[in-house]
């Protein structure tokens, strides 16, 4: 596999340095015919200027990456951007463009659109964000990917931009929906409770080798539900780590034999309002 | 051998550490002159009469050594009360920016009284009042108790080193990579000034930071969305409101992270009274999501001992959840961690009056470039790393003990006559 990671750092954008162009070069250079991921990192100053001039160029330019397999748009730190500031836009025209493509990461969540999500071989799509709109949701719920085997999405919070509800999330878990989904992740979730609690029972478990609720605002009380499930058995791996679960479930979760991760226990605010002195070196 | 004369707390980390590198090395232990008791009023000369157990320091002077003043609020309180406008000492030759005025300076009396809670910002500017005045006084009584003895950090370069502003112009001035500072000609003010500036230069990422912190306190991470004109500071500044008094601020040990207005502005303008120093936020290097920055330690122009500290958050030196690393577990290749040695060489250097300091050094992002961001006059409280089998304290003992101080420990070894 050969992977190349673009980026444009802040001084270089302000020096004129374009995405745009860095993806015509790669395409024209030796390496891109056997290219098969491509990372774009920060397009240049995401949290002011979209991805649409990524889409563009990729669009341009996808008959110079024949052998691409996986593209991550959006791959930066907090060090570069926050995540809810960095500025997606309709990425759906990169799908007819790369009919090869396996994987697709999205990282950004705002002015994201996936307005017409069809392809015939993706079987990845995850989106990190700190907030998934509605709109994005319904794009997925309407999608056609037929050979989708891995569907991961941070939902995140309404501050960041999450203004759906559990109703949004669950045209995604019928049966039939995705026949071939084996990687199951609805996770960084404010809601993570109600969504533990729609899929402790849901059919689709059937299918599943893995189910990642992790990240999120997990409790006792979608815990409770999930550990009652006979469905979850079937499960390879149940990822819950990153959760709000009391000692005792946590234990009773070690205790089940089940292929599960607990770790990661958050602590309430107050617990973790210790302070320190400024003088300490 | 020059003796080596000690101004700290006895018994701490720093004390006890020295003393044992000391000892395992076969070297007379060091005198140590208690921080609290001259900050009482204790001469120099008197102490060093009491401490030295008959060591006659006129036939080698000493080498002296300043120590941090640590976490003790005791020391804390001497020193803003030390720092108030009724003082008996108002020796302020050594405060890089003395004529700026402290806001609502505490008088002697009051200062005496603070009470201790715990990580409350008392009085930064006022402590860094005192603290001059208290090297100050350090440097005259040095020069009568005991002639011929020569500082391991001057006095003045420590002053320096402890206020940002100073040490980034000080760098700057070197030729040191530093990051951008938000207004070359004129730093921002307040919080308004900021804004305008950030937004006019286009800088929508800045780092803000109390002049005269360490650990992390006072530190800001701020960003403005140019479009909608949001604002996020991440920042471990808490604060205390009150109906009928000023609001508090404190150290929280942990990282909070504000979207409103009235709450940012109350801290950064509490900032800019106190004296603060903003600066662009460089994208430093990461490892897994995480990003890290260096602490290199540099004994008489040597780079030495070197830490990552790798953390999920944008302030790395937040001493508590942060994972520390060896340069090459963080990812960083060799020749990038020879610049960083030769950065903080180089950093050190531009304070010729000193010889032992931890520098913070960036390494940004996408072009690998290093950028001193602090310079530690007690950066050496190092555990757990060792360079050349040796601990921070018995590698710093070694490279004493083997010099014969005829000039000043950080001059270049060629005229020195040592390897």
């Amino acid at each position: 596999m050969t992977e190349v990671k673009l980026s444009i750092g802040y001084d270089e954008f302000e020096e004129g340095q374009r995405i745009g162009s860095e993806i015509e070069k790669l395409g024209s250079s030796s390496e891109s015919a056997s290219l098969t991921s491509l990372i774009i990192g920060d397009w240049g100053q995401a949290y002011e200027n979209s991805s649409e001039e990524v889409v563009e160029a990729l669009v341009t330019h996808s008959a110079s990456f024949p052998a691409l397999r996986k593209l991550f748009v959006g791959e930066m730190s907090y060090e570069e951007c926050e995540i809810s500031w960095i500025t997606q836009s309709d990425l759906s025209p990169l799908l007819p463009a790369f009919p090869e493509l396996q994987s697709l990461t999205i990282q950004g969540g705002n002015e994201l659109s996936l307005s017409e999500l069809k392809h015939d071989k993706l079987e990845e799509l995850i989106i990190i964000s700190g907030g998934l709109s509605k709109a994005v949701l319904e794009h997925i719920a309407a999608s056609q990917l037929p050979n989708l085997r891995k569907l991961e999405l941070y939902l995140g919070v309404e501050d960041y931009g999450f203004d759906g509800g559990l109703a949004d999330l669950l045209p995604l878990i019928e049966v039939g929906k995705f026949p071939k989904l084996t990687y199951l992740g609805l996770k960084n979730s404010q809601i993570q409770d109600e969504i533990a609690a729609a899929l402790a029972n849901a059919p689709i478990l059937d299918q599943l080798d893995t189910l990642d609720l992790s990240l999120g605002t997990l409790t006792d009380e979608g815990a409770e539900l999930l550990l009652a499930s006979d469905r979850i058995k079937g499960l390879k791996a149940l990822n819950l780590s990153h959760h709000y679960m009391s000692d005792e479930m946590i234990s009773r979760w070690q205790k089940s034999g089940l292929p599960v991760d607990v770790s990661d226990k958050q602590e309430s605010d107050d617990e973790e309002d210790w302070r320190y002195p400024s003088i300490t070196e | 051998m020059r003796p080596m004369i000690v101004i700290g707390i006895p018994g701490d980390k720093r004390t006890s550490g020295i003393q044992e590198a000391r000892s395992d090395l076969g070297m007379p232990p060091a005198i140590i002159l208690s921080y609290p008791e001259f900050l009482q009023g204790r001469s120099l000369g008197d102490l060093m009469e009491e401490q030295n157990n008959g060591v006659d320091l006129s036939a080698a002077p000493p080498l002296l050594r300043l120590e941090s003043p640590g976490s003790s609020f005791e020391v804390e309180r001497a020193l803003i009360a030390l720092g108030a406008p009724d003082s008996d000492d108002i020796d302020d030759s050594l405060h890089p920016y003395a004529d700026r005025p402290d806001p609502r300076p505490l008088r002697v009396k009051v200062a005496r009284q603070l009470k201790d809670m715990q990580g409350v910002l008392h009085h930064p500017s006022q402590w860094f009042r005192g603290y001059c005045r208290m090297l100050a006084r350090l440097q005259r009584e040095a020069k009568t108790a005991c002639p011929g003895s020569l500082w391991l950090n001057d006095p003045t370069d420590i002053a320096a080193m402890t206020d940002k502003r100073q040490t980034q112009q000080i760098l700057s001035e070197a030729g040191i990579p530093i990051p951008r500072p938000v207004g070359e000609d004129q730093q921002p003010t307040d919080y308004a000034s900021l804004r305008e500036m950030m937004l006019s230069r286009r800088m929508h990422r800045v780092f803000i930071k109390l002049a005269f912190g360490s650990a992390a306190s006072g530190v800001v991470a701020y960003q403005i969305h140019p479009v909608t004109g949001a604002e996020i500071a991440l920042t471990t500044v808490g604060v205390e409101n009150y109906i009928t008094r000023p609001p508090i601020y404190y150290n929280s040990g942990k990282l909070r992270r504000y979207t409103d207005t009235a709450t940012i502005s109350g801290i950064i303008n509490w900032i800019y009274q106190h004296g603060a120093y903003a600066e662009q936020w460089i994208p430093k290097a990461g490892l897994k999501g995480k990003a890290f920055d260096i602490r290199q330690l540099v004994v008489l122009r040597e780079a030495c001992h070197a830490i990552a500290r790798v953390s999920p958050t944008p302030i790395t030196n937040l001493h508590l959840r942060n994972q520390r690393m060896s340069l090459s577990e963080a990812g960083l290749a060799e020749p990038i961690q020879e610049q960083v040695r030769n950065t903080a060489v180089q950093a050190l250097a531009a304070f010729p009056r000193s010889g032992v300091a931890g520098i913070d050094v960036l390494v940004s992002g996408g072009s690998q470039q290093c950028f001193v961001a602090d310079v530690n006059p007690f950066g050496d409280l190092l555990y757990d790393v060792k360079y050349r089998g040796c601990s921070t304290y018995e590698w710093e003992m070694k490279v004493l003990s083997a010099r014969d101080y005829i000039t000043h420990p950080s001059t270049p070894l060629i005229k020195e006559g040592l390897s």
